[in-house]
């Protein structure tokens, strides 16, 4: 009643309080966020030389000086190039058996052959293949490579055959009764369909694929982050080591959150729509 | 029985752009073993109003006072869905709300799951009963605690015709043995007309609209023509009110 | 299915073998393993033939059955020497016992750090994006990390087992807690059920499932996590004995090793945790089997970037 006498006024008021509200929620959330900064790296830039010594646990601050001094000398570049190399090729080939056995597995009898494989490879450390393959191989490229594809085509295979499996039928059947042709169903209907699925497999697979490529660089490799990681502790060089450890996580990083996500915001805008009505 | 008192009423969620008037101005007196039905359109306020009186949601303004003789009353609750601890049997669902468990307690318990024909249940877990028998263990589990005051939040709006209408018979059956105060949310006016000495209705944005005693002897019959009349006038009264266009 | 063959009234005649065939299941099943073997054997005779000195190098399945045996029987053989330092009991009892210890104290102050998170927007933010790092950051950079400052022994693969371990006892138990059955908590007001009573059977069952993902998730990554530790910087251990097969280029060994693993967290699944659990959740309705697929892929994001993670 009285807010019918004075409407604006009392508005703009309460709009205020609640957008002060919200503010102040933010403003609270990011003090929190950035006072768990100062305090984690400052625990470890004052940890280092007090409580372990410099050499053992080097503080933020040496990190990014070293980090510096990698990134110059050429060097990080050159490990970077040989790791994505080494993914690229590993988790295409990965990705291409994975889609395989996803599809043919739409048939019963397959899907029982590779039920156990599957298993396996989601479940084995990928320790195990990289000193397997390490053995065999030694420091040839078929090593990381089969341990690559080895430890992620399951993640592949098993969006393919989930995603196949939950098929629009009754889209399918829409798309025939318009007499839409077979390539205009699959473009239209089955791929956008598949789509996410794939990307999950891809995003699983690939959070693996890193990981496990850096591990059989340690053991068995020349060149690479996972080998300049090696070299770095067993020379007992702390900042190197600690500096590659940094720039490998970045790197991952950089590929999840912002790589995939710009693909996922690019391609997947209509699934959003779908979320929000 | 209890003793129901609210002044000037106000609830209010939210602020800014997401208040959201709940409650507006109620005035209300409740006294003895009455049952009180409560209708109104979706959004105006009715579980909002119980959730005061049984205070999980506290007032803005305004004060409820809900006494038997001069003590605090104890309050027993129906939710709308049953609200069972799904990782408790049925007997241990029982228990869980009772004051203190004792041999006699059990025995009420079981007395009470014996009304609602689930004597022979108390060691299944919800999750392996029907959403009627859930329901009734809800019932049981609001009167095992032996109330001054039972609030019903449209216990009965999941169910089929068939299950609810014979758990209506079961607790009007319960309201006569045991002489409580109930204040029973619904959207149906049948039902109202058919369990209650006096119906509120409510309107959007929470206002009480109209308080109307209806006078039928008991046990009412749906198909009965009094019963039908008595209906009839309710619905008439709604439209009076223009709730229906609203 | 019985009711789809009723219906058929050519089910009374013979099903021709080559349907059959077609509609089992446990004969491809049984088939993957054969193939394998057969792959296996065949390719290792015709490397050998090309490259003879590759005797050491290349296990014959027989090899690893071998092996695998020779290491079973080993305490109960007098006067058999191991050919490594341990056998195989004393081996995998000195990494369950690390793994143990590291995995209380990634259980205790998870679970402080994760109710904590739960409840308190500020301590969430505080911690939110340290903990996303650690779950992101893969176990070797920790067992190489731990190896450098504190050397050979136990220590190293203990730390590790809590730091690979710890963030997602953190997200699960934060998890739960956000999780939290409102209704119910309002019921129990309802009926002035006292706190602590509501907070026994309320709050504690409610956390329980997420508690018992928390306990699976950090069982297996920190398993992982110590094994890779223990190839780094034990001396004794399951991992210290994979590494030392490697060293001596015997790559039976490690596939051996391989399957005791696979043995050993199966036993653990159904002797412990399928135990644990039917006790724990017997209120729950019985779902016939959970799909892997589900138990990767379900739940919210980082949940679900956890599983990714815990698969390395
Ligand atoms: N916890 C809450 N936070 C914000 N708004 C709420 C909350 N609870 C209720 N409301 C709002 O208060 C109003 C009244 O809600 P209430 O649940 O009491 O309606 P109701 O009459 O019980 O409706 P129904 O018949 O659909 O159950 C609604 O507009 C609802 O959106
Ligand atoms: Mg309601």
């Amino acid at each position: 009643m009285v807010a019918a006498t004075d409407p604006d006024i009392q508005h703009t008021t309460e709009e205020q309080v609640a957008q002060q509200a919200r503010r102040k929620e933010l403003v609270q959330r990011w003090f929190w966020r950035i006072l768990g900064y100062i305090f984690f790296l400052g625990v470890w830039e004052y940890g280092s030389g007090r409580i372990l010594e410099e050499a053992l646990l080097p503080g933020p601050t040496r990190i990014i000086k070293t980090f510096g001094e990698l990134w110059a000398g050429g060097k990080m570049l050159d490990a970077f190039q040989a790791t994505t190399f080494r993914i690229a090729v590993g988790f295409g080939l990965s990705f291409i058996i994975g889609l395989f056995i996803g599809l043919i597995s739409q048939n019963r009898w397959w899907e029982a052959f590779f039920r156990d494989a599957t298993l396996i490879s989601l479940t084995a450390p990928g320790l195990i293949w990289a000193l397997i393959t390490a053995i065999i191989f030694g420091n040839r490229i078929a090593g990381p490579i089969i341990t690559i594809v080895l430890t992620t085509f399951a993640l592949v295979s098993v969006n393919v055959y989930e995603g196949v499996k939950s098929l629009p039928k009754d889209l399918v059947d829409m798309g025939k009764a318009f007499r839409v042709d077979v390539i205009g169903r699959n473009r239209h209907i089955v791929l956008p369909h598949l789509a996410p699925y794939l990307f999950t497999g891809v995003r699983f697979g690939f959070s693996i694929a890193w990981k496990v490529t850096v591990l059989t660089e340690i053991f068995s490799s020349g060149r690479g982050i996972g080998f300049e990681m090696r070299t770095s502790s067993q020379l007992f060089q702390m900042d190197e080591f600690l500096t590659w450890i940094l720039a490998f996580f970045l790197f991952a990083l950089f590929l999840e959150k912002v790589v995939l996500q710009a693909f996922e915001n690019r391609y997947f805008r209509w699934r959003q729509g779908v979320a929000a009505t | 029985m209890a003793e129901i008192k609210i002044k000037n009423l106000h609830k209010e969620f939210g602020v800014g752009d997401d208040k959201v008037v709940a409650l507006v101005d109620v005035n209300l007196e409740i006294e003895g073993d009455v049952f009180v039905s409560i209708v109104g359109p979706s959004g105006c306020g009715k579980s909002t109003l119980l959730n005061i009186l049984s205070e999980i949601e506290t007032p803005t303004s305004g004060t409820v006072s809900i006494t038997n003789k001069g003590h605090a009353a104890l309050p027993g609750y129906v939710f709308q869905a049953a609200r069972l601890l799904p990782w408790r049997t049925v007997m241990d669902n029982l228990l869980f709300v009772q004051e203190e468990v004792t041999d006699a307690v059990r025995a009420r318990c079981q007395k009470y799951l014996d009304m609602v024909h689930l004597g022979d249940k108390g060691n299944k877990y919800p999750g392996e009963l029907s959403g009627g028998m859930q329901q009734r263990v809800g019932i049981a589990r609001a009167f095992s605690v032996e109330p001054d005051v039972m609030f019903m939040d449209e216990p009965f709006s999941h169910l089929d015709a068939i299950t609810a209408r014979s758990l209506r018979r079961e607790l009007h059956e319960m309201w006569k043995a045991t002489n409580k105060t109930i204040i029973f949310v619904t959207h149906d006016v049948g039902e109202a007309v058919e369990l209650s000495n006096r119906i509120l209705v409510f309107a959007k944005g929470g206002v009480l609209k109209d308080d109307i005693q209806v006078d039928l002897p008991f046990p009412r019959d749906p198909s009965d023509e009094q019963v039908a009349i008595a209906k009839a006038n309710v619905l008439k009264k709604f439209e009076e009110l223009d709730l229906v266009a609203t | 299915m019985t009711t789809a063959t009723a219906q058929l009234p050519k089910s009374t005649k013979p099903v021709s073998l080559v349907t059959r065939w077609k509609r089992s299941t446990w004969i491809p099943r049984v088939l993957f393993p054969i193939t394998i073997l057969l792959f296996w054997q065949v390719g290792m005779q015709v490397i050998r033939r090309i490259w003879p000195f590759a005797v050491d190098v290349l296990p014959t399945p027989m090899e690893v059955v071998d092996m695998m045996w020779g290491e079973i029987i080993n305490p109960f053989v007098e006067g058999k020497q191991a050919i490594t330092r341990e056998n195989l009991y004393l081996t995998f009892g000195r990494s369950l016992l690390r793994l143990g210890s590291g995995f209380v104290i990634a259980m205790v102050i998870g679970t402080i750090i994760g109710l904590a998170m739960g409840l308190s927007k500020a301590v969430d933010a505080f911690f939110h994006d340290w903990v996303m790092a650690l779950l992101a950051m893969p176990a070797l950079a920790w067992a190489l990390f731990t190896g450098l400052i504190f050397g050979m022994g136990n220590r190293s693969p203990i730390v590790t087992v809590v730091l690979t371990g710890i963030p997602f006892v953190i997200v699960n138990v934060r998890e739960g807690v956000r999780n939290t059955p409102r209704e119910l908590f309002d019921m129990a007001n309802a009926f002035k059920v006292p706190r602590n009573r509501a907070t026994r059977h309320v709050l504690i069952p409610s956390l329980m499932p997420f508690f018992f993902a928390a306990i699976r998730y950090a069982f297996s990554i920190g398993w992982k996590g110590l094994v890779i530790a223990e190839v780094f910087s034990g001396q004794d251990g399951a991992g210290w004995t994979i590494k030392f097969y490697y060293d001596a280029h015997r790559a039976h060994g490690i596939i051996g090793y391989a399957f005791f693993f696979v043995i050993f967290a199966l036993l653990l699944e159904k002797l412990v945790f399928e135990k644990i659990s039917n006790r724990v959740f017997k209120w729950r309705p019985k779902t016939t089997d959970v799909a892997l697929v589900e138990a990767l892929f379900d739940g919210p994001d980082d949940a679900a970037s956890a599983t990714a993670a815990a698969q390395i």
